[in-house]
């Protein structure tokens, strides 16, 4: 990287003679930061946070990333905070706005915190040292001499001090030094600390903005009827009855769709019940779910594309004294966010402003513009609070709806998807089958383990090549990426082209992967009389292998699951028709995990009562934050254990909302503990992680309960007997 | 188009709207009150929820013709009205993630502990079984709903 380029730079003038100190971040290395001068070409950089200190004191934090629950408005300027020694309740905490500044604000990967943790840290300490130099200037003593506190510099020999805004002048005129020392962690007052949530008070009394409660004067409301199957087009149109419902203002063809706008979201509704339309399906009308799932069941005993191979499992099968095999299943799921799709548009003059809950604001813009056919500097993005993301947020489509939609009837425009609407023209995670086998040998150790997924590519955004040499490594999560060892091992992925959205999802393909191993090797746990915990520890007990990918952290997986079986009380005797079961996982090869569901069967109803989770995400910027994280992980989970799947027929969606698809309610919900080791030497992601060992555990705990064994997504009523 | 009453958070408002028009929309529509959240409009997720009283209801399920001549609390007047011990124990137990379901989760909550009941775990799940959280802010609800209640028992 051009040294050069790692400067801050002060814009002064632009802070009302305050302090503005700026960072870029390249995001196409996932911690690799510049700091990039704003005068610059910023082409090759992705601005990142805005740190700015005003006269009066108010500390300004812009946030380069979106707030969608899991805590980014807190957790990110806490970083800030921590070296600049910022008096937390004088810190001010905006979403920035995509652009030249901030080309990047797409929120994914549980990466926001892990790839800032250092950037956002030397930012605040360097604009630190800045207040600390202009002080001492002032008082005409040695910076060494003066210490900070919260929103102050103090000189103990003298006694003086000076609040940061009263040195925010004199700071912004000070060059802005390469390098800062950042604290001892035994110095953070912030870092590592429980620190509440900021938008708290305003989620409690209403005020706080999502997308939905965008309101713009003259703004109307507008419902939008699509084809019940993907890429049917519209064939008839009679939209007499739609127009004279009351309050009803326009029906407006928008692409395939129709859009019925209205004074107020019920007469968009109410319009668009009154809709009279013939749809020619196309080709997925003849897509069914239950014909798929066989499909990739059958799929799963062929041979596909080799993600990983190590000796020779085949033979190794072939030749072993005692063979295994299960398939596992899991279904389409789809997000549903409590907040469904919607977004505000005003396209005027030329230019669009677009008021929505994003995951990728960027995109957002980007993808209106091009529909408009304008630059994309004309695009304005307000990024409201989302309410849900879970990767859902990361298509924009309704921003390109209602950006067609404002310009088709000259006024801003809201648009609402129903909740039918969410759940039946989202993306989905895609389904999969899990042939899995093992080969023992005469003393019940593991001679060959063998993974093969047949599912379909992900087409969210850019189609994945279905030849792409990397297909297994893209799609199997925990099965290319298996921590543990064998003597021989092989996973594969069989492709099974399915002609729906299919997309990103909380977690990704970990769900779907970790939860067939973590199962057989339960399975193979029992059929072999070892403790499910002992197997693990054992396939682990070599230490660090030779492969820095898959076999780097197997010491800091053994931790964790160490550490859960202790709080769980692994071991210890339950009541008959009770039962502990274990999953862990390695994510992405940094965030271990481990989890011990603790259920009860009783009359066919499974009931869990307890989740004991260990993390070792490194070092924890906020308690509070990370435990939400995993409650929220471990209910995420549970609802694709327990709740509802999307399924098809005749290409249409049969889920409506809530009452067919199920999620977690709060009776249903564990008593969830989250245990810590930071064993990573920086913190790791967080957000995604602790779903990928939930659906695994909890279907071992029901084995223990139960001696039934499943191996399917979601557990249906008929399984428990 | 009809004419209607009704008062939301002590204030009267007359409201032109059709008949059918769910109370939902009226609030968020008419009356500018976005507090009260859309989550599914078919009473299966209690987003919307508001208080008429000690009662909490669906207001995606009431029309705006019954709902006339009534008397509604939604999450804007919560605090005026008597509910700030919840807001407190909501902000002090970090219960929201998203925060999208937390105003019906707040006033399902505040209208069970005015209603005088036992708060314990059978009395929270009977008053708030029907809200959906895809966040799973579940386990700090349970803890904020009884630490409120513990609140307000301090406070007589």
């Amino acid at each position: 990287m051009n040294p050069s380029r790692r400067e801050f730079l002060k814009l002064g003038a632009a802070a009302a003679g305050g302090l503005l100190l700026e960072l870029a971040v390249d995001g196409t290395l996932r911690a690799e930061v510049a700091f990039a001068a704003r005068s610059e070409s910023v082409d090759a950089f992705r601005p990142f946070a805005w740190l700015a200190i005003e006269p009066s004191g108010r500390t300004l934090i812009t946030i380069g990333r979106v707030e969608m629950g899991q805590g980014t408005r807190t957790s990110l300027p806490m970083l800030v905070a921590e070296e600049l020694d910022a008096d937390w309740s004088l810190v001010e905490v905006e979403t920035a706005m995509p652009g030249p500044d901030f080309q990047d604000m797409r929120t994914s990967g549980s990466w926001s915190v892990g790839g800032r943790y250092g950037p956002l840290r030397q930012m605040g300490a360097r604009a630190r040292a800045m207040l600390v130099a202009a002080a001492a200037a002032r008082w005409g003593v040695s910076p060494d001499d003066c210490v900070t506190e919260p929103g102050r510099v103090r000189h103990p020999p003298s006694g003086r001090s000076l609040g940061y805004g009263a040195l925010a002048p004199d700071a912004a005129r000070i060059p802005v030094p390469p390098e800062a020392a950042l604290k001892q962690p035994a110095q953070f007052r912030l870092i590592g600390h429980p620190v509440a949530r900021r938008d708290a008070p305003r989620i409690v009394n209403g005020s706080a903005g999502y997308g939905l409660d965008v309101r713009v004067p003259g703004m109307r409301f507008a419902s939008i009827e699509r084809c019940s199957v993907t890429g049917g087009r519209l064939r008839t149109l009679d939209d007499s009855a739609a127009r004279h419902v009351p309050g009803v203002r326009d029906v407006v063809r928008v692409g395939e769709a129709v859009a019925v706008v209205g004074d107020h979201t019920w007469a968009a509704l109410a319009g668009r019940r009154a809709l009279r339309t013939t749809w020619d399906e196309g080709t997925v009308a003849s897509f069914d779910s239950r014909a798929f799932r066989l499909r990739l069941a059958e799929a799963s005993n062929g041979r596909g594309s080799l993600g990983r191979s190590v000796g020779d499992a085949d033979a190794a099968l072939a030749q072993a004294a005692r063979r295994l095999e299960a398939l596992y299943e899991y279904p389409f799921f789809v997000h549903a966010p409590l907040e469904p799709m919607n977004a505000v548009a005003h396209v005027r003059d030329g230019r669009c402003d677009l008021w929505l809950g994003t995951q990728a604001p960027n995109w957002a813009q980007e993808d209106v513009a091009r529909r408009l056919a304008i630059d994309p500097a004309k695009v304005q993005v307000h990024v409201q609070l989302l309410g849900g993301g879970f990767g859902r947020r990361l298509g924009v489509e309704h921003a390109i709806e209602a950006a067609e939609l404002s310009r088709a009837i000259a006024a801003p425009v809201q648009v609402v998807w129903t909740r039918e609407d969410d759940m039946r023209h989202g993306f989905f995670q895609p389904a999969a089958a899990h042939r899995m086998s093992a080969g023992l040998d005469g003393s019940g150790r593991i001679a060959s383990w063998r993974h093969c997924e047949a599912s379909s590519a992900q087409n969210f955004r850019d189609r994945i090549d279905p030849h792409d040499p990397d297909l297994a490594a893209i799609h199997m999560w925990g099965g290319v990426d298996n921590p543990y060892t064998y003597p021989a091992m092989r996973a594969e992925f069989v492709l099974v082209e399915a002609p729906i959205p299919l997309g990103p999802w909380r977690a990704v393909f970990a769900p779907s992967n970790v939860m067939a191993r973590e199962c057989f090797l339960d399975e193979i746990a029992h059929a072999t009389g070892k403790d499910p915990v002992t197997l693990r520890l054992d396939l682990l007990a070599a230490g660090e292998g030779a492969d820095p990918r898959h076999e780097a952290t197997r010491s800091r997986l053994a931790a964790v699951i160490r550490l859960v079986a202790e709080k769980a009380g692994w071991g210890r005797a339950l009541p008959s028709g009770r039962g502990l079961g274990i999953a862990a996982h390695v994510y992405d090869g940094e965030t271990t995990l481990a989890q011990i569901a603790e259920v009860s069967v009783a009359k066919g109803a499974l009931r869990v009562h307890r989740f004991v989770c260990a993390i070792d995400c490194g070092p924890v910027v906020n308690p509070l934050g990370l435990a939400a994280q995993v409650e929220s992980a471990v209910v995420w989970g549970l609802s694709q254990t327990l709740g509802g799947e999307i399924t098809f027929r005749n290409g249409r969606i049969e889920q409506t909302g809530f009452g067919d698809y199920p999620i977690l309610r709060l009776s249903e919900t564990p008593t969830i503990e989250t245990y810590t080791i930071a064993g990573a030497p920086r913190p790791l992601g967080a957000g995604e992680q602790p779903v990928a060992p939930v659906a695994a555990a909890a279907l071992n705990a029901v084995f223990a309960a139960t001696g039934k064994r499943i191996r399917r997504l979601p557990v249906a009523s008929g399984d428990l007997g | 188009m009809p004419t209607f009453r009704l008062t939301v958070n002590g204030v009267p408002h007359e409201v032109q709207a059709p008949a059918d028009m769910p109370l939902l929309w009226v609030l968020r529509d008419l009356l500018g009150l976005t507090g009260t959240k859309y989550g599914c409009g078919v009473g299966s997720c209690a987003a919307c929820t508001v208080r008429e009283g000690r009662e909490a209801l669906h207001s995606c399920l009431l029309t705006i013709g019954d709902a006339a001549g009534r008397s509604f609390l939604t999450i804007e007047g919560l605090a005026a009205a008597g509910g700030s011990a919840v807001q407190k124990a909501w902000i002090e137990a970090d219960v929201a993630h998203c925060g999208y379901c937390q105003p019906g989760m707040l006033l399902a909550a505040s209208a069970l502990i005015e209603r005088g009941a036992t708060i314990d775990d059978a009395a929270i799940d009977a008053a708030l079984d029907n809200h959906l959280c895809r966040c799973g802010s579940y386990p700090r609800i349970r803890e904020a709903v009884k630490r409120a209640a513990q609140l307000r028992r301090g406070a007589r």
